[in-house]
């Protein structure tokens, strides 16, 4: 009985939920399969519980046992489901796997978003209790951070004397700096953890003379990976609040694909607030500041094959397909395309928070088969990717299958291809 | 009896399908905007890709060629099939005038009898790919009870193309029956060995129409809101 009244409960997350999107999700998908060529995850295992749509089946079986007529009188029908352990230790493998790379959805007839119907899978995770306890770990060190920050404050900032050291010894100039806590600066710039996504932005940007300052916050965001919304707008709110308190025009985020997402495109829905400063990316910024000529790149100065991996977070999801094209063309002499690319490129198999979680170590290298094969395919030694999840992938992948590549982020090409401004 | 339940199943299928459409725009938008890129410009092309999306499948036909042309059989056909059952409603006037009668019936020979054909197979590939893995593991009972009872149909249909030799005018005698709350079939029919299977076609068509709007088959509407989306 107890058991029955706790099921209800959850398969309520799912009611709460709804929405006009989530319902046509729910009622139109024809279990048409088309969606499995799409998952990198499900062609590099062949495992059918990695299939996009037997994935969200999960979902929809409890919702539609629970809330319509058909899974009330016949639920053998659509073979409605309770959200017992074992729909729910299916939900956890298959829903924190999950990359939210969004190519089933671009290759869905219907367009189905499965990462939206995951969202809600995630919800229901957490209401049992069951969230990925790797990511909850990470997402509540971010917040203690954006608690306490006046007792990281001196440590960062001394961190940073060497960047700057850095900087200046590369840009020629000892007045080169990295500016924290500007009040007014017209940009706000939200690195990465570790000073490798500091440095080149840093260089750039003296060269572009821009009024930038640095966030003392990092851009990554586990509580979006956890699924746990609340948790992910605490966490994005330590930059918010810095933006705003610093009065900048606008943030630049680092390569970093979902911190972009969550900035530009979940953030106000979330708080239900306009935000009073402008989101932007590296890459736009980058690609704008070499089209106004506030900075200038070396032609065509890498001799070595280029190739470019499209971050489905940076693609996909955000729309930036030529702009870093261009600055990776402008600065090498072979660039060679992947196959598929753009909207259609094969996730790299490295999103969604699955490289933080040792346990799915294996599985992650496995299903970045496809990418391996395209990468290959190219014949490429180096490979330029705006997405610190992707490098992290790549890495991995260059590791285990040999592939003997060059992994660079675009920050670094471009800063380490400037031509000096007098 | 298949007469009333003719009645029934369209009450049904309106009714259902208003029902539907009032299910989803209750709920509230999604506060997200859930679009994937590239993205049109404005509104106008928006509505363009939306038709495209949703009739062509471009998608479908970069992902899976051989399933893409019986899904493009099975609507597209199916749609025809669908304008064709018109003709027992009463002629379409210039198309009868310059053809005749034979014409007429030649036409709707070959069309009906070819789209009967094609509908046949193509519900056929899609029943027998249901038994295979991956898709065997995804499909629930209702995808095979929709094929099976959309299969019936076809195969009810193309007996009464093929064997049952009734004339247009018959079926336009049984139809106007209908309009006028006065169903039954014309002597020429119901004197026929056949009229089961008429009345068997009727039945099982109106099955399908009052499940319609309950099913998996919504997406003849759903696929127009949700590829909109795409493109939010
Ligand atoms: S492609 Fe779309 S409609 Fe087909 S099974 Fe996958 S999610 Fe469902
Ligand atoms: S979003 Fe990507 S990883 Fe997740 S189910 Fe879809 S294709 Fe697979």
């Amino acid at each position: 009985m107890a058991e029955k009244t706790i099921n209800r409960e959850l398969a309520n997350v799912i009611n709460v939920r709804l929405n006009r999107q989530l319902l046509y999700y729910i009622d139109i998908c024809t279990r048409c399969g088309l969606c499995k060529d799409a998952c990198h995850q499900y062609v590099a295992t062949g495992d059918v519980t990695y299939l996009p749509a037997y994935r969200a089946e999960l979902i929809r079986r409890v919702y539609k046992k629970y809330f319509t007529r058909t899974g009330r009188f016949m639920p053998s029908l659509i073979e409605g489901r309770e959200p017992d352990d074992r729909l729910l230790d299916e939900l956890y493998r298959t829903t924190y796997a999950c990359t939210g790379c969004r190519r089933c959805m671009y290759y869905c007839p219907f367009s189905i978003d499965t990462t939206w119907l995951l969202g809600v899978a995630k919800a229901m995770l957490l209401e049992a209790g069951r969230g990925s306890p790797i990511l909850t770990e990470l997402a509540g060190a971010a917040v203690m951070k954006g608690e306490n920050i006046d007792l990281f404050k001196d440590v960062i900032l001394e961190s940073l004397k060497d960047t700057e050291k850095e900087v200046q010894q590369i840009t020629g100039d000892a007045s080169a700096q990295i500016p924290v806590e500007k009040t007014g600066a017209q940009a706000m710039y939200v690195a990465l953890a570790g000073t490798h996504t500091i440095l080149p932005v840093a260089v750039i940007f003296h060269h572009a003379r821009l009024d930038w300052t640095l966030s003392l916050f990092e851009a990554a965001n586990y509580g979006y990976f956890l699924g746990d919304n609340k948790l992910a707008k605490t966490i994005a709110d330590r930059i918010v609040d810095e933006a705003k308190r610093l009065q900048v025009t606008q943030i630049i985020l680092s390569e970093c694909g979902h911190a972009y997402r969550v900035m530009k495109f979940l953030y106000e829905a979330w708080a239900k607030e306009k935000l009073p400063f402008e989101v932007k990316g590296i890459v736009e910024v980058m690609h704008e500041l070499v089209e106004s000529g506030k900075i200038k790149l070396k032609k065509d100065s890498i001799a070595e094959a280029v190739t470019y991996h499209d971050p489905c977070q940076v693609g996909r999801n955000a729309g930036f397909y030529e702009e870093p094209r261009s600055l990776v063309k402008a600065v090498s002499r072979d660039y060679r395309e992947m196959t598929p690319n753009r909207e259609k490129n094969w996730c790299c198999g490295g999103g969604g928070g699955v490289v933080a979680e040792p346990a799915m170590d294996e599985f992650r290298l496995k299903t970045g088969m496809k990418k391996v094969e395209q990468i290959r395919a190219t014949g490429a030694r180096i490979v330029v990717s705006p997405c610190e999840n992707c490098r992290l992938q790549l890495d991995g992948l260059n590791e285990k299958y040999n592939l003997n590549i060059k992994i660079s982020s675009l920050m670094d090409l471009v800063a380490d291809n400037l031509v000096a401004q007098k | 009896m298949a007469g009333v339940m003719v009645y029934v199943a369209i009450a049904v299928f309106l009714a259902g399908t208003a029902y539907k459409i009032y299910h989803w725009i209750r709920a509230p938008r999604s506060s997200v905007r859930l679009g994937m890129f590239p993205r049109p410009e404005n509104s106008f092309g928006r509505g363009l890709k939306l038709i495209k999306d949703s009739i062509v499948f471009p998608q479908v036909l970069d992902n899976d060629r051989i399933m893409w042309f019986f899904v493009i059989m099975l609507h597209i056909v199916g749609l025809g099939t669908f304008i064709g059952h018109m003709r027992m409603l009463g002629e379409f006037a210039p198309l009868y005038n310059w053809l005749g009668k034979d014409g007429m019936d030649t036409l709707s020979y070959i069309g009906g009898g070819s789209a009967g054909l094609i509908l046949l197979v193509a519900v056929l590939y899609l029943l027998f790919r249901r038994f295979k893995a991956p898709y065997r593991d995804i499909s629930v009972p209702e995808d095979y009870l929709l094929l099976l009872l959309i299969l019936l149909i076809i195969m009810l249909g193309d007996h009464l193309r093929f064997f049952a030799h009734f004339d247009v005018t018959d079926y336009q005698a049984y139809m106007k029956s209908l309009i006028t709350f006065n169903p039954a079939f014309p002597a020429a029919i119901a004197e026929s060995g056949a009229r089961w299977v008429l009345a068997s076609h009727v039945f099982t068509a109106s099955l399908l129409a009052i499940y319609f709007p309950f099913s998996k088959l919504v997406h003849f509407i759903g696929s127009f809101a949700a590829n909109l989306v795409r493109s939010d």
